[in-house]
């Protein structure tokens, strides 16, 4: 053991440890606080300030921020929604603001607001530093995109009071018209059904059968039973029983194609019906492009008033979908784009349980408002359960706001609503009665005029279920002035002028508007008591002419569409004929010759009693 | 310039560190994670206490970090599009998501993010790779060009570009 040889050193392992680590991660820590009492504050700030311009579509300021820890709770100061359309007023300005919210769900990234305690909150105040304008997002899926679509499908008629001697004839494009494309569409439609009807009958194949049968029925002519002897009667019987078998076969295959034919004919049908329709679309677009006057009321009155009316249901249906995006129905996940950051975005996808924290709840909110400028008025708001999670809440999100303090006697607004979207079928609804209001201004679109409504009472009525719109909106007032549009204005024809001194003689204005239909589909009604007078004077004026002029046009629709749709149909009607024609042709050649078989089964049995043919009762 | 000047001289001291292939190449796999993924999330705080505490090269793991923050960029799309299969398109995995985004602390991650998701599954399956990758690297480097690069007049301009550094500290 001695003489051992010196050993190599052997190395020393390696701890897997190195706890002096710890001590500039202690050091990191300790930075990462400073930071954060230094910049998370302000991180927030922006993040509130960015998130709230893109929800709200217009400039959100917020002057100071602080975050307290214990009780968790933050404050703001400062904080105003600007108004995209007067960049130097607030829609909304909030002095202070406190909100206490719930330790434990902010570990879940999850915010629900125990209390808020606000003051000095102002609607309509005056900005010192003009907002920027935020332009609307017009990419397709954006906020607001869906409610500007639709108030594009809403269609508004165009109305003028052109001069009687301009309602001259118009020439129409045979092309534009949809009951010609629809006609040209019928005729290649026609063409492919009857070459269908065509390639069907000749795929019968009912030759073989008839030459089959008739080859059996010569042979067993003037042969019976006595004669052919027991085997001989008895093949004489399985011919006629497979050719009885092959002529039911092909009836099978003629029943077979007149379904088939009949409901490609039907469907030719519908076409024409179709065509009809179309025509009665393109009566309506032609007189659009005379911008003839109508003498219907509600026409009338949904070209006087029809684009003001959807202002007013514009803001409720974009209310609506901004809830719907930010509080959607339903358990499933949520996907919305990721955080802004140097690398991408890509998208956060929450996800909801029923027995969990909501992403964001403030169960409580109330708020009272100080209205600014000569028509401000106070208000008292309050709303409850506002969620981004509803069907964790179970409950839909209340709201109310009324008009308090100033005013005259009488004076009241009431604005109230829900939106319910714990179910799948989301319901939004809102209605907000008014008294002793300013109304709006309303521009005539086709006379140089202002219809100041002055101060009166209006009502709304507004719900939107899924994709079912359903709304009223009301105006009421006694003191009417009509003030001549400096900027629009110009010399009257005979018919504007007479027009304008009957409705500058009127000092009352009812307004009926109504929504309805869907999202997709909306329809529109506009009835007002200026409607009857306005007919009326282009009754008196203009009403033989007008009516003339929509007679040269009808007329002219029906000869443009006549001359493509006329051989169109009688195409139509010639194949169905010529269809129907060879099928019952072919029909009654089967029958006829299934029935000499069944006579040569009786010659065949001389009174023998033989089993009868398939087919055969 | 400065900073690809940085990275070499990290680079090189890193290889020519006393650190063994193993530590080195655990450094770089784990400072991995800070490049590949977005950095500012919770999952990358634990990697940097591993970083500290566990006995690797922590100059690696930030030699990781800067080569791989533009991999990271690159790969993006790739990162989106796994997430997003993991999150969305997979109900089986629905519940465990579930669970995750409803747990205090466990939502603070970040992992419902489809970038964030699947950066950190892709740095995960790529962690062995990362390592035996450098750690043969490691090695082959040191026993075939590590001592002419010592010698070689490159790696003295390197060392000598210390004094460099040292001045832009004073320039002001």
């Amino acid at each position: 053991v001695a003489d051992a040889a010196p050993q190599a050193p052997v190395p020393k392992r390696q701890a897997l440890f190195r706890w002096k680590g710890i001590i500039p991660m202690a050091i990191f820590a300790v930075v990462l606080l400073g930071g954060w009492k230094f910049f998370g504050a302000r991180l927030i700030k922006s993040g509130i300030t960015a998130s709230g311009t893109a929800v709200v579509g217009s400039q959100v300021d917020l002057d100071g921020l602080s975050i307290h820890f214990f009780p968790p709770s933050f404050e703001m100061r400062g904080f105003a929604i600007a108004d995209n359309e007067d960049l130097m007023r607030n829609r909304l300005a909030v002095g202070r603001a406190l909100v206490a919210v719930e330790l434990l769900p902010l570990f879940q990234k999850k915010v629900i607001v125990k209390s808020v305690t606000v003051a000095d909150v102002q609607t309509g105040s005056a900005r010192t530093v003009r907002a920027k304008f935020v332009p609307p997002d017009t990419t397709p899926g954006g906020l607001g995109f869906e409610t500007r679509e639709l108030v594009k499908r809403v269609k508004v008629p165009v109305m003028s009071l052109v001069p009687i001697d301009s309602l001259k004839a118009v020439v129409l494009n045979p092309q534009d018209l949809k009951a010609v494309q629809a006609a040209v569409a019928l005729g290649v439609q026609a063409d492919s059904a009857k070459a269908l009807a065509d390639k069907g009958y000749s795929q019968l194949n009912l030759q073989p059968a008839l030459d089959s049968s008739s080859a059996v029925i010569g042979r067993l002519k003037d042969v019976n039973v006595r004669t052919l002897g027991v085997d001989g009667a008895r093949k004489a019987l399985a011919d006629l029983r497979r050719t009885a078998a092959q002529v039911d076969s092909a009836k099978n295959r003629v029943d077979k194609l007149v379904t088939d034919t009949k409901r490609s004919m039907d469907s030719l049908q519908a076409l024409v019906g179709a065509m009809d329709d179309a025509r009665k679309d393109d009566y309506a677009s032609a007189r659009g492009l005379l911008k003839l006057p109508s003498f219907d009321a509600p026409d009338i009155g949904a070209a006087l008033f029809g684009d003001a009316t959807m202002a007013r249901f514009h803001q409720a249906i974009h209310y609506a979908e901004l809830a719907r995006k930010y509080a959607p129905p339903g358990l499933l996940p949520k996907e919305s784009p990721g955080p802004k950051r140097v690398r991408m975005a890509g998208s956060t996808v929450h996800f909801v349980k029923q027995e969990s924290y909501p992403r964001f709840l403030a169960r409580r909110v109330e708020l009272n408002l100080v209205g600014n400028g000569p028509t401000g008025v106070d208000y008292a708001a309050a709303a409850s359960d506002i969620t981004s999670d509803p069907a964790i809440i179970g409950r839909p999100t209340l709201f109310v706001a009324r008009r308090v303090g100033k005013g005259k006697e009488g004076d009241s607004l009431r604005i109230s609503g829900s939106m319910d979207h714990t179910k799948d079928t989301p319901r939004d609804a809102v209605t907000a009665v008014m008294g002793g209001v300013p109304l709006p201004k309303f521009t005539l679109p086709m006379l140089p005029y202002t219809l100041d409504a002055g101060v009166g009472a209006a009502q709304m009525r507004f719900a939107l279920e899924g994709d079912k719109l359903s709304g009223t909106w009301t105006v009421r007032s006694d003191a009417v002035v009509w003030r001549p549009d400096s900027a629009r204005a110009r010399s009257l024809n005979t018919m504007e002028t007479l027009v304008a001194r009957a409705l500058t003689g009127i000092n009352t204005l009812e307004i009926t508007a109504d929504i309805g239909g869907t999202l997709k589909a909306p329809t529109l009604g506009v009835r007002s008591n200026l409607d009857r007078v306005v007919a009326e004077r282009i009754r008196a004026v203009a009403g033989e002419q007008i009516a003339a002029a929509q007679a040269r046009l009808k007329a002219q629709v029906d000869r443009l569409v006549d001359e493509k749709s006329a051989p169109v149909k009688a195409k139509v009607a010639e194949v169905r004929a010529e269809s129907d024609r060879k099928l019952a042709e072919a029909k009654a050649k089967l029958e006829a010759e299934k029935q000499k078989l069944e006579e040569r089964l009786k010659a065949l049995a001389g009174g023998v009693n033989l089993p009868r043919l398939p087919g055969r009762p | 310039m400065l900073a690809i000047l940085k990275l070499l001289q990290s680079l090189v001291k890193t290889l020519h560190s006393d650190g063994t292939p193993g530590q080195i190449a655990a450094g770089i796999a784990l400072g991995a994670a800070l490049g590949l993924t977005p950095i500012a999330n919770a999952h990358n705080l634990i990697v940097l206490l591993l970083l500290a505490v566990l006995n690797v090269s922590f100059a690696s793991g930030m030699l990781a970090f800067a080569i791989f923050v533009p991999v990271g960029f690159m790969f993006d799309p790739i990162f989106h599009r796994i997430g997003r299969m993991l999150l969305v398109e997979t109900p089986s995995l629905r519940p465990m998501w579930t669970a995750m985004d409803n747990v205090p602390g466990l939502a603070l991650t970040n992992f419902n993010n489809t970038v964030v998701l699947g950066s950190v599954v892709v740095w995960l399956v790529l962690f062995v790779p990362i390592y035996f990758a450098a750690r043969v690297g490691v090695v082959k480097y040191r026993a075939t060009i590590g001592q002419k690069v010592m010698n070689s007049k490159f790696y003295k301009a390197l060392q000598a570009s210390k004094l460099y550094n040292v001045y832009t500290l004073f320039r002001g």
